[in-house]
């Protein structure tokens, strides 16, 4: 690729992150999914664990559930966006029109995602050390930036998901953007552990990435897994479900040509 | 002249339904050529399939059958190498609520590759040259109908397009308005010799700014050539009326070039021709020629409306031409 094409692909990229922060930034409502949903879930979720005297191993058990969705939230919420403010604005036909790669999308509106999650993930941590006591860093850096990078890998698995079921279902499917984290919640482990789960949940659990790596950071907290290797399951998996789902973006949009759903979802 | 579109044998249907049962068949073999250059209307009636075609074209939809060439490249093999190439403005036009016009054009400029200082020179160009200077900060939900329209016009001149699709581009507007929207089309399509393709309700729009107009009648080109040649096929035209004193022959005025029809009715002549203002002068003399005394001419012009309501009303023997 000559630098000319490097450079006008990474415009195109860059294209998506420009459009999400200037929609965050006039938008009030982003800020309340930035702060305020975030903040209100970890206060009332830490004072639940006060109320029930729960140790504090037990309280970060929790705490490191809600601090991880909060990041997943609003992370995929930004992949999604990438075609819900076509969707709400009508102007997805001109997204298309242009020259541009599905990956480009998805990797601009990813980014955004990462730094609106990033500091969503240290403000939370700063309010956990100071009304909670507990510390994210006990693991040590190199465990958080690689559970992170899961936590965002995951995020982008969900986002794109939002994506394909939009170019499939139009608005029916935007109601996906809010409900598929609710799914992780009840899934993952997020505030149990997957053994208590009923049949075939916990199977189900096991195809998820997100479970592996909440298995890893609680495992420096005390909390030992019965897997091994467990980033390597939580990459491993990501990798494929990433390639899985590029594959199945470019086919639903292809679909979506077919159908004509670009230009019914444009009037 | 190289050709900008090759479409043969384009069909295309929608289904609907819960289970898709209901389909319904929107183009039926529609066969076009344009040439480079060419500004080409697209006129027909409601659910014609203009916007269907439009939108094959474009690469946002693809045909069920058949084989589509823009600027030499396969539409259904290489589409992201056309949509370099091409681009399009949409009648009720719609961008990203919340961001300004500038924001709109610099958004749409990063997506076809547009950097730093070069994005930043043509999005001011563009903002001047489609009248947008004083609302570039205005955001995209509190501009009128009219400034929106023209956002739209300038965000399709971004990538400099070889091929523009115009999709009714000035539905909504005031006659003032659409006027000066036509001045600009046909401004920039003068200055980059891209080549347009239109559809439109608007016969006069069709008139004044096409080079050549199909009209399409449930998925199919009825009738395709110059906005005079329709006229002639449908043999409607210009009315020429004479009060003259002598003779005059129908059967002499008839052979001359852009008559359509004669006929004499006491010392009244009327004379159906193509094109009423050019051809005249040489009527009249014809007319003078012959001996006969003109008392008073009077020209009724028909415009492109009238020839629409013919083909819309599909008298089997006016379809399937072409000039």
């Amino acid at each position: 690729m000559s630098s000319s094409n490097l450079q006008r692909a990474l415009i195109q990229i860059w294209a998506f992150v420009f459009k999400n922060w200037i929609i965050t930034k006039r938008n009030v409502f982003t800020l309340f999914e930035i702060l305020f949903w975030p903040v209100v879930g970890l206060f009332s979720v830490g004072l639940l664990t006060v109320f029930l005297q729960l140790d504090a191993d037990m309280s970060g058990f929790i705490l490191i559930g809600v601090i991880s969705m909060s990041v997943i939230q609003v992370c995929q919420i930004d992949v999604a966006y990438a075609l819900l403010y076509d969707l709400w604005s009508k102007s997805i036909k001109h997204t298309f029109i242009a020259p541009v790669h599905s990956f480009q999308l998805i990797l601009g509106s990813w980014l955004i995602g990462v730094f609106r999650s990033f500091l969503v993930f240290l403000l939370l941590s700063i309010f956990s050390v100071f009304a909670f006591g507990f510390d994210f860093l006990r693991p040590g850096i190199g465990p958080l930036v690689l559970f992170l990078l899961g936590l965002f890998l995951v995020s982008v698995l969900i986002g794109m998901s939002v994506c394909i079921l939009v170019l499939l279902f139009g608005y029916k499917a935007e109601v996906a953007a809010w409900s598929l984290v609710s799914l992780m919640v009840l899934i993952c482990g997020v505030y149990y552990p997957i053994s208590i789960l009923p049949f075939p949940l916990p199977e189900i659990a096991q195809a998820i990435p997100l479970t592996f790596f909440l298995e890893y950071f609680r495992s420096f907290y005390g909390f030992e897994s019965g897997y091994r290797n467990l980033l390597g399951w939580g990459f491993g998996l990501s990798g494929l479900y990433l390639l899985i789902e590029m594959v199945a973006f470019k086919a639903v949009l292809h679909h979506a040509r077919r159908t004509g759903v670009l230009i019914k979802l444009s009037e | 002249m190289a050709l900008a579109i090759r479409a043969e044998g384009i069909y295309k249907s929608f289904r609907s339904g819960w289970w898709g049962q209901r389909r319904k068949e929107v183009l039926k073999g529609v066969d076009l050529q344009v040439e480079q250059g060419e500004i080409f209307g697209i006129l027909g009636p409601n659910g014609a399939g203009k916007t269907t075609l439009l939108s094959i074209l474009s690469t946002l939809l693809f045909p069920d059958r058949g084989k589509v060439e823009i600027l030499g490249i396969d539409g259904l093999r290489d589409g992201h190498r056309i949509r370099e190439k091409v681009n399009i403005s949409s009648g009720n036009a719609n961008f990203l609520w919340s961001l300004s016009v500038r924001e709109n054009l610099h958004f749409y400029g990063m997506l076809y590759g547009l950097t730093g200082k070069a994005r930043e020179e043509k999005v001011k160009a563009l903002i001047e040259f489609f009248d947008l200077k004083g609302h570039e900060h205005v955001p995209f939900d509190r501009l009128s109908t009219g400034m929106k329209q023209r956002l739209s016009l300038a965000k399709s001149m971004l990538n400099d397009p070889q091929m523009l699709f115009l999709d009714e581009p000035t539905v909504g507007l005031d006659p003032e308005v659409s006027v000066r929207i036509r001045e600009k089309i046909r401004s920039a399509q003068r200055e980059n010799g891209m080549t347009i393709l239109l559809t439109t309700h608007n016969m006069r729009e069709a008139e004044s700014l096409c080079d050549r107009i199909a009209f399409l009648k449930e998925g199919e080109i009825v009738a395709l050539g110059s906005a005079g040649a329709l006229k002639r096929m449908v043999r409607i035209g210009d009315v020429v009326r004479i009060e003259f004193n002598g003779p005059i022959s129908c059967d002499q005025i008839i052979r001359a070039e852009g008559v359509i029809n004669c006929s004499i009715s006491g010392d009244l002549c009327e004379i159906i021709v193509d094109e009423g203002e050019s051809r005249l002068a040489s009527l009249i003399a014809i007319i003078s020629q012959g001996g006969a005394q003109i008392k008073r001419v009077s020209l009724g012009q028909t415009d492109l409306e009238d020839v629409f309501i013919e083909f819309a009303k599909g008298t089997d023997s006016d379809m399937g031409l072409r000039i």
